[in-house]
């Protein structure tokens, strides 16, 4: 399934979620911090929360 | 004089009229009903620290006393968006019934199950449906006779539809014997279908939705008919409704750290209004529903209980030390209970995945948890020879650092020298005792941290790159590259299962791993 973390595509398995993206992405730690997550439309989206193919998350 | 007390008379009667359509029309005009709304709890019943955060939030009683003060306010309806009863351990350890037992005390009107709802099988789901005091909804969900795909509130004269939408994707994020037998419809499709039969029935459609936010933006441009959505899955913290072709489309964030809010001012069976907000949910003391606090405590006790519970010996004691530097007994155990739960050729995991060591003696369940606290899921990918050889290369090129990716492996066995440089020190590696075939493909059995690319382990993520397609045929995950994924289980739960079948465990370490000079 193919989603973009900070517009760069990432490949990740069926189910996983915004945690498994940004740590393919390399970006997990970057959480550690005060920097949180967006979707696409600018609503701050939990490291649980469910991603679907195409999905758009920012970190910032 | 008779025509004084005729036009006396008219005046009345006309001041009557005029009262009583004032009153009627101030009624019409202030029919406010609220939709109060929770989805993806998982079971987050304490308040916590969420990653990367300084403050304390939630807390399912202090989330209840903010709720019966908004009750109180206005004629109300208590909404769940789905995945309550799984995902903590103060929810895990009673199968979800903790939940329930909160649900019911806080009078909720409905639910939508998410597909975590499924994660501890079909038979547990339907006791907790049982126990339910409120309506437990799933249209799209054909096999499963508990579940009803609409039901009918009437909340201050105004009659609402609610229908239950859960992910088609269920079987792909659950375990495939959890949803045996089950057809999850496309949710469009139910969608469309109950609508019609709400016709003329309701004054409002509620969808209540567990298929993520971006899936409500999308159903509610193709099906006309929706007055709201309230959303799941994608644990969106929506902080005010967003219209989109006439719906309106709710999200309230994750693990009770906040409760949504929707005041709908309806007119003639018509929305003529709406206003929404999230309310954050932070513990303050003394400010919570203490009726919520002691169901909280009463479970807080049994995970104690549960934590104490003695499931097995350890004959020997379980090397939890040495992980990230070389093979040990407690690596070679949990990386072969993921093998054989995973039916994968091999598994290999990062040691950094287990934080601590167990001493002879009596394994209790708390011994497990503090050796693998992370949540982590098991995971099955098929790897070529070569991307095996690569991922074993890194997990040996940072031995000097102690760094968690050092591989614990099961039935393969592999020789390596430090004095190499990084990228060159896997020497032999032999597989079921056979010399590993480059191009042939393995199934590997792993954690879903590694499977993603973490501690930096990309051979997984190029065998994912490669595959497309996952499905669930007869039971049984089937894809491309993917062989196994159980995203509702815990890796330190199936240890535990593993070590009740077993009870005397006395791993020992077996040369998997072998440095050389």
């Amino acid at each position: 399934m193919k989603v973009f973390v900070n517009d760069i595509p990432i490949e990740i398995l069926p189910g996983m979620t915004v945690r498994h993206a940004l740590i393919s992405a390399d970006l997990f730690r970057e959480t550690e911090s005060s920097k949180k997550v967006y979707d696409e439309w600018g609503n701050e989206v939990g490291l649980d929360g469910a991603l679907a193919e195409g999905a758009k998350i920012y970190v910032r | 004089m008779k025509n004084n007390i005729c036009i006396a008379r008219i005046t009345i009667f006309c001041l009557f009229l005029l009262l009583a359509l004032t009153a009627s029309y101030a009624q019409a005009e202030h029919t406010v009903i609220r939709i109060l709304y929770l989805n993806d709890f998982h079971g987050f019943a304490e308040p916590y620290k969420p990653f990367g955060s300084d403050e304390n939030l939630g807390g399912i009683a202090y989330l209840s006393a903010k709720l019966n003060s908004l009750r109180n306010e206005t004629d109300s309806l208590l909404l769940s968006a789905g995945d309550m009863i799984q995902g903590n351990n103060w929810a895990n350890l009673s199968q979800g019934e903790a939940v329930i037992e909160l649900m019911n005390a806080m009078k909720f009107d409905a639910m939508v199950l998410g597909n975590h709802e499924f994660d501890f099988g079909q038979d547990v789901l339907k006791k907790r449906i049982s126990e339910a005091k409120f309506p437990v909804l799933g249209a799209n969900v054909e096999g499963l006779d508990l579940l009803k795909p609409y039901v009918i509130k009437e909340v201050a004269g105004v009659k609402i539809g609610i229908i239950g939408i859960v992910t088609d994707d269920t079987p792909v994020t659950t375990h495939p014997g959890n949803v045996a037998g089950l057809a999850f419809i496309y949710p469009e499709d139910s969608a469309q279908k109950y609508i019609k039969e709400l016709k003329g029935r309701t004054d409002i459609i509620v969808v209540l939705s567990h298929i993520g936010y971006s899936a409500d933006r999308r159903l509610s441009e193709k099906v006309e008919g929706i007055n709201v959505i309230v959303g799941g899955h994608s644990h969106t913290k929506a902080l005010s409704p967003t219209i989109i072709n006439k719906t309106i489309v709710l999200q309230a964030w994750e693990h009770a750290k906040a409760l949504g809010v929707l005041d709908l001012t309806v007119e003639d069976g018509r929305i003529e209004k709406y206003e929404g907000h999230l309310e954050e949910i932070r513990p303050e003391p003394g400010r919570d529903d203490k009726n919520i606090t002691a169901i909280v405590e009463k479970y807080r006790e049994k995970v104690d209980t549960v934590l104490n519970e003695t499931v097995g010996e350890a004959g020997v004691d379980f090397d939890g030390e040495n992980v990230r530097e070389k093979e040990t007994n407690l690596g070679d155990l949990i990386a072969d209970i993921m093998r054989e739960t995973a039916l994968a050729d091999i598994a290999l995991i990062n040691g950094g995945t287990i934080r601590t060591s167990i001493k002879k003696g009596e394994l209790k369940v708390k011994h497990i948890y503090a050796v693998l606290p992370f949540d982590n899921y098991i995971v099955a990918v098929r790897l070529t020879g070569k991307q095996i050889r690569e991922a074993l290369e890194h997990g040996v090129s940072a031995i000097e650092e102690g760094a968690g990716r050092f591989p614990q492996v099961s039935r393969l066995s592999f020789t390596y020298s430090s004095a190499e440089k990084p990228g060159s020190r896997v020497k032999e590696v032999l597989i079921a005792g056979n010399p590993i075939d480059l191009n042939k493909e393995y199934s590997v059995a792993t954690n879903d941290f590694l499977a993603a690319g973490g501690d930096g382990y990309k051979a997984f993520g190029d065998a994912v790159k490669s595959s497309r397609d996952f499905s669930v045929v007869g039971g049984t995950m089937k894809g491309e590259k993917l062989t196994y994924s159980d995203s509702g289980r815990w890796l330190r739960d199936v240890v535990i299962e593993y070590i009740k079948g077993k009870r005397i465990i006395s791993p020992a370490i077996e040369g998997r791993t072998t440095e050389t000079p």
